[in-house]
């Protein structure tokens, strides 16, 4: 009994510091690589590790692993071990750990540097070190930062530059003979890591040349040194090109597409797409005189017949063989006609092969030959022209002079060469009946291409714009004109219907508004309010004469008297007014006109 | 008064103007006696049977310069007689070039590509023409390029005019609006259908093949490397040239370098092989 008393009370006192474990966790966040400071191409290892002790791990990052894209992981391996502890006085703990491993290969020398590798650990966050991985060049790049042993080189020509990745396309010779190999090869050069089965390289255009692939089923890369930076060079297109016509020609820019990315599979890749450019390739003619059937290359040939004697009418088999290096598809061989024998079309058969960037190969000629007479027959010489485009010669190679011997009496021949396709059968579908009438119309220029036809049908807008801008001038002129011609004339009209209804005071107030309007229009303001000193002075200045404007001045106060004095007006002095008040006007205007 | 000068100004002066434009242009016709003749003649060897000779009378007309539906009509008429298709096939687009809507043209035409598809399916199992089957050719098949410039030109004409009679006239009545959007339409429609006549919708003049498995090379070269074979009286369009060489687009997408001797044009601005 006490021994169990003992055991609750221990117990008891030892669970506040088991609630106090649970609730504040020990964790460990930890960055290191191995080494810390390598060569390109070297093997470094980065492990980022978080230990928690009494408590979840809920996440672990290292973000700047995505930044360092000349980083190329070779392998990541993440493991989690876990680990119970049991005892008394701090009761059951859990040991748990997650640990990210990546093996890299630095692709390029710098210094890389890592921010805090983050753990969140029961919602709370925890840090590591920052890390700082130093990669220098490798030695035999520190030997000679050129590089010159690599291919690709540090030469940028057939490129179009850029510090992540850029296409180049190598041409050697630029300049050949009509006929001559050249080699093309399509580098990538990248600093950036890439998917190599995301890459979708495209065929420059190769116009004008006859092209034997050689393709390329790996990518492999070398490193190379651009302006100071180390640059991986993967060959993606080689080709040996031969020119079928002289001049420049022209190989066209390659593209290519491909993922970048870390290789990680929670970082989504980055697609990159480059054009590189158009290269130019001079082709000359071959020098003259060119002998007949001439080719680029170098190649023996050998002739022999299947057997020595047949009988006649019967064929014996003359094979050719042509080999050597160039390209074998530009061979030609004419077999001088032989009395006697009857010489079917040759068949042809290629073999060719590239062989450390060269093309060479083989061209076979099988003639049958048959002979239709007794005797001896006789195969002349074949011969082959090559031009060496090193020592810029002539060579030739020719074959023994062969014969063959037909014995027996000559018989009709038989056909060797059976026809392949049968008669076609005549189509159930009738044609015609032919047209007998025919207007026998000559070539005729179509309507469109008439000289007429691009007039007519740039005159009807050409007349619209001449008309629109026509009827704009007119209404401006006759919205100005209507302002003060048509008030104008109402204004008369009122004072004449006035005088017909024999209201003096109404005809002569019209009167005054008649003569004023006329002035406001001819001087652009308003004289409504201008004693009449002033406004003579007004029209003087205005150049009005002086009979005008006495007359003028005579018939508004006239006028101004009559509206108020109405009863002593008869109505010939109204229609005498009338007359003179238009007469007034119409001096006005025609001042205005002549201003 | 005042619409109807300018309907007269925009609507009768240009089509005076055209009247007398192509009264001075019209097409001159040739009844010369040695050409019609010949005509006769080429009529007689076909109706005899006697293919060769009428096809050489009927090519001899038209390098006199005759350029009639009639004449290649009755050309395509004797190459499918004498078993031809691939040039049957070439005059008979021709002759539907210079007269769009002639429906026994197009029904030989029809019987021509069945011809010959029948033949190599007799040789070969099957066999397919490659036709043009472009959504503008469907549409302007029917009708010829003249007539759809002289509709452009109407077009032209009263739509401008009736935009001249919205825009100036002083009296607007629903029905000229309904006019100027109805000749808008048929000014359009004319303009992409002139377009697509004259060839400016594609990339080069139309052709067919004359020759069955007409190899189709890289470049300009007999020994260019092989691209493919056309068949004969397959479409294509002419794309380039080079020397005796022609860079044809066929209807496949096949694209490549032959002797021009091997295809025949069918669009006239160009020349005829």
């Amino acid at each position: 009994m006490i021994r169990i008393l003992a055991v609750l009370v221990v117990a008891l006192s030892a669970s506040p510091w088991s609630a106090r474990a649970a609730a504040e966790p020990e964790v460990t966040v930890t960055l290191s690589a191995t080494p810390s400071e390598a060569q390109v191409g070297d093997r470094v290892r980065l492990e980022v590790r978080v230990r928690a002790r009494g408590g979840n791990i809920e996440d672990l990052r290292l973000n700047d692993l995505k930044k360092h894209l000349e980083l190329e992981i070779v392998s990541h391996q993440t493991m989690r071990p876990m680990q119970f502890s049991f005892g008394f006085g701090s009761g059951v703990q859990k040991e748990s750990s997650i640990a990210n491993i990546y093996v890299l290969r630095p692709g390029a020398a710098g210094t890389y540097e890592f921010s805090p590798a983050v753990a969140k650990v029961d919602g709370k966050i925890y840090r590591s070190e920052p890390l700082t991985l130093v990669i220098r060049p490798s030695a035999s790049d520190a030997r000679d930062p050129s590089n010159p042993a690599s291919a690709p080189g540090a030469d940028l020509s057939g490129a179009r530059y850029d510090p992540r990745a850029f296409l180049r396309t190598v041409v050697e010779p630029t300049e050949v003979y009509l006929g001559q190999q050249v080699n093309i090869t399509v580098y990538l050069y990248t600093r950036i890591r890439l998917a190599p089965q995301s890459v979708v390289p495209s065929k420059p255009s190769m116009d004008g040349f006859w092209v034997h692939e050689d393709p390329i089923t790996s990518l492999q890369f070398e490193t190379v040194s651009v302006k100071g930076q180390q640059y991986r060079a993967y060959p993606i297109q080689r080709s040996a090109a031969f020119a079928q016509r002289s001049g420049e020609l022209t190989i066209g820019p390659p593209k290519i597409a491909f993922d970048a990315g870390t290789g990680n599979f929670f970082d989504a890749p980055q697609r990159i797409e480059r054009v590189g450019v158009p290269v130019a390739v001079r082709v000359k003619p071959l020098p003259p005189p060119v002998p007949l059937n001439a080719v680029v290359g170098n190649y023996a040939i050998d002739a022999r017949l299947d057997r020595r004697t047949v009988k006649t009418g019967d064929a014996v088999t003359l094979r050719v063989n042509a080999g050597g290096v160039g390209n074998v598809n530009d061979l030609r061989i004419d077999l001088p006609p032989i009395a006697g024998v009857r010489t079917l079309q040759p068949a042809i058969r290629d073999q060719q092969r590239l062989t450390n960037g060269q093309l060479s190969g083989t061209r076979s000629w099988e003639w049958i030959l048959i002979a239709e007479s007794p005797g001896e027959h006789h195969v002349p010489p074949i011969e082959l022209h090559f031009f060496d485009p090193d020592t810029e010669t002539y060579q030739s190679a020719r074959t023994p002079a062969l014969s063959f011997s037909a014995t027996g009496a000559a018989k009709a021949p038989e056909p060797t060469i059976q026809a392949v396709d049968a008669p076609p059968k005549p189509s159930t579908a009738t044609f015609g009946p032919i047209r007998v009438y025919s207007a026998l119309t000559r070539d005729q220029t179509p309507v469109r291409d008439r000289g007429w036809f691009a007039w007519l049908l740039a005159l009807p807008p050409a007349l619209f714009v001449l008309l629109w801008l026509g009827a704009a001038v007119s209404r401006r002129r006759e919205r100005r004109g209507t302002t003060a011609g048509a008030v104008q004339r109402k204004l008369l009209r009122e004072a004449e219907s006035a005088l017909q209804a024999d209201d003096p005071r109404t005809f002569y107030d019209r009167i005054v508004a008649s003569i004023t309007h006329a002035l406001d229009a001819r001087l652009d303001e308003s004289v409504a309010g201008l004693p009449h000193t002033q406004l003579l002075e007004r029209l003087s200045a205005e150049g009005f004469d002086d009979d005008l404007n006495q007359r003028l001045i005579n018939e508004l106060e006239g006028a101004d008297f009559a509206r108020f004095a109405a009863s002593g007006v008869n109505r010939d002095e109204m229609e005498r007014c009338l007359k003179r008040t238009s007469a007034i006007i119409e001096r006005i205007q025609r001042s205005a006109s002549a201003s | 008064m005042r619409v109807s000068f300018i309907a007269f100004v925009l609507i009768v002066a240009p089509l005076l103007g055209c009247a007398t434009a192509s009264a001075q242009q019209a097409p001159r016709t040739t009844e010369g006696s040695s050409l019609t003749k010949i005509f006769e003649s080429a009529n007689v060897a076909a109706s005899r049977g006697d293919h060769a000779t009428a096809i050489a009378s009927y090519v001899k007309l038209i390098e006199s310069g005759v350029h009639d539906p009639d004449v290649y009509f009755n050309l395509g008429t004797s190459f499918a007689q004498s078993g031809d298709y691939p040039r049957a096939i070439l005059n008979y687009e021709r002759a539907l070039v210079l007269r769009p809507n002639e429906s026994k043209a197009t029904e030989n035409l029809r019987d021509a590509e069945k011809a010959l598809e029948e033949e190599r399916a007799e040789l070969e199992g099957e066999a397919t023409i490659q036709r043009s089957s472009s959504i503008s050719d469907a549409a302007y098949g029917t009708v010829s390029e003249d007539a759809l410039a002289y509709a452009m030109l109407i077009a032209n004409l009263v739509f401008f005019a009736a935009l001249a009679s919205v825009s100036i006239g002083r009296r607007r009545h629903r029905w000229i609006y309904a006019l100027l959007l109805a000749s808008g339409a048929l000014l359009l429609i004319s303009a992409l259908g002139l377009a697509t006549k004259a060839g400016l919708l594609r990339d080069g003049p139309r052709v067919v093949t004359l020759e069955d498995r007409l190899v189709l090379r890289e470049g300009p070269d007999p020994r260019a490397q092989l691209r493919g074979e056309a068949r004969g009286g397959d479409r294509g369009e002419l794309v380039d040239r080079d020397r005796d060489f022609v860079k044809l687009r066929m209807v496949s997408g096949l694209e490549g370098w032959t002797r021009a001797s091997g295809v025949g044009l069918i669009d006239s601005d160009h020349g005829r092989h």
